[in-house]
């Protein structure tokens, strides 16, 4: 332990460090502010993809899931993360094994074969869920890391669908009365969250399907940018790289489709956090978004 | 009704075709194995249809109806369910799990489904990419030239410190996933599709 730095192994992942090195950036930047260090894990892999890669072979998603908890197992440090979708892939790897023989006795054959074994000896967290857990940081400290509150902001939470769901294999409690935890998380860096029609609705990119047909995929994203648009949000934020690549891009390519614009900035939430901590749009690389996040920064710049 | 018309016209052939279901069209182990993939008893479902009410996938969007693949695996009919693409419109939102009454999984029937799949080699080609980018590089999306640049500005290496940084880890997962002979089978597939 680094003075009174909570520490843990940072896994990155795929969208965030190779499409939207921002989030990465800021994650780290905004953790420390918050009594939180983020150290790297080095040699980690895809998580791997739950959708796109699970659906082929289950068994080899166990192993490669279970090889990148080795490594964090090795450090002896717990793990976080920033996307939804790697937390399905190590934190419910990681639930599976720790609770089924027969699972995990066929994994660690496999890891035998690279010098390594499955122990089950830490947890793995999603970076949001420690930002709101009272003992580890809370709302109110995120509040008092705020120096440049996003007053005047109207900001529509996205929770996605793999933190949260299926939710008697989480922690998160009930999905159908919408959680607001994460509103209090917005609300603290002085913005006003919003409240839209079938909040809980999936952004359509899961499951492979961005994949397999873009076209049926990006309906789902324009139904939930209908939704969005409607409360007159000026951006979406959430906490998984995947459904911001489909939010973000999604709103070229459904401009390119279906003739639909909607110019809604999207924004993942350490990169909202880290504007309110007073870092810079070239500090977060908002560059490389799709959408122009410039009517959103006048707001608050 | 007959099976087959011998009406001399494969369109005629299609469009009259005997859909009926008989018995002769299942197989139990098909049930078996989707339960013991899916860890969740689909032989329970009794077929309300919360489940494709809650699907963001399914009808008007398309005709994916995750209550029929949940038919399908409980009669046994392997290769309808199989055979259907539809199978692959599954955005795995779970929340036809959280909202089932009988408390079981849809989602994992279906990610069950597509794994007996890729066994008979039903497979979309977008599922194959991903597992040789993962193979070849560690990563399902990997790093490019712009990103690098963008990561530099930002203070971080310019690639991660993943497999990207320590290609030597890489090795490692191409014994994992040759253990299960997923590359080579992914390879297999896509040359005979090109073929």
């Amino acid at each position: 332990m680094s003075g009174n730095m909570k520490q843990y192994a940072f896994f990155l992942g795929c969208i965030a460090p190779n499409r939207y090195p921002g989030c990465e950036a800021a994650a780290i930047k905004t953790s420390e502010k918050l009594g939180i260090e983020l150290l790297p894990l080095k040699g980690a892999s895809c998580c791997p993809a739950p959708g796109a890669f699970g659906a082929i072979d289950l068994k080899v998603w166990y192993a490669l899931a279970a090889r990148n908890l080795v490594l964090a197992e090795e450090m002896n440090m717990d793990i976080t993360l920033i996307c939804n979708g790697c937390y399905k892939s190590i934190w419910e790897v990681n639930h599976i094994l720790k609770h089924n023989d027969e699972l995990r006795d066929g994994v660690n054959e496999v890891l035998a074969e690279v010098d390594m074994e499955f122990k089950g000896s830490i947890d793995v967290w999603h970076l949001i869920e420690l930002y709101y857990d009272e003992k580890i940081c809370g709302v109110e400290k995120v509040r008092a890391s705020v120096t440049r509150p996003l007053s005047g902001t109207k900001i529509a939470p996205h929770y996605g669908c793999h933190l949260l769901k299926p939710k008697k294999e989480r922690h998160f409690g009930d999905t159908e009365n919408p959680p607001m935890w994460f509103e209090e998380l917005i609300d603290a860096l002085g913005a006003e969250s919003v409240q839209y029609r079938n909040k809980m609705q999936c952004c359509g990119a899961g499951g492979g399907v961005r994949g397999f047909d873009l076209t049926h995929s990006l309906d789902i994203t324009n139904e939930k940018l209908i939704n969005v648009q409607e409360v007159g949000a000026d951006a979406i934020t959430e906490f998984c790289p995947f459904c911001q690549l489909q939010y973000d891009r999604g709103q070229v390519e459904i401009q390119e489709k279906f003739g639909q614009a909607y110019n809604l900035p999207v924004l993942h939430y350490n990169e909202l956090l880290g504007l309110a901590q007073g870092m810079t749009p070239q500090e977060l690389a908002l560059d490389l978004h799709a959408v122009d996040c410039k009517p959103f920064l006048e707001k608050i710049l | 009704m007959a099976r087959v018309k011998e009406y001399g016209n494969a369109e005629l052939e299609e469009k009259l075709r005997d859909t009926n279901y008989y018995t002769t069209d299942s197989n139990p182990q098909f049930l078996e194995d989707v339960k013991k993939l899916s860890r969740t008893a689909a032989n329970m479902c009794y077929q309300c249809g919360t489940c494709t009410g809650s699907c963001p996938s399914a009808p008007p969007r398309s005709s994916y109806r995750i209550r029929l693949f949940m038919r399908k695996g409980v009669l046994g009919l392997e290769q309808e369910a199989l055979n259907d693409p539809d199978l692959w419109l599954c955005t795995t939102c779970y929340s036809c799990t959280d909202r089932c009454p009988r408390d079981l999984a849809p989602t994992d029937v279906i990610m069950a489904m597509r794994n007996l799949a890729f066994k008979v080699d039903i497979v979309p080609r977008n599922f194959l990419k991903t597992v040789q980018l993962i193979y070849n590089t560690g990563h399902g999306v990997p790093n490019n030239d712009v990103n690098r640049a963008a990561r530099v500005k930002l203070g971080l290496p310019a690639d991660p410190p993943t497999t990207h940084s320590y290609p030597e880890f890489i090795p490692g997962i191409q014994k994992i996933m040759d253990f299960y002979k997923m590359k080579e089978n992914a390879d297999r597939i896509l040359a005979e599709e090109s073929k």
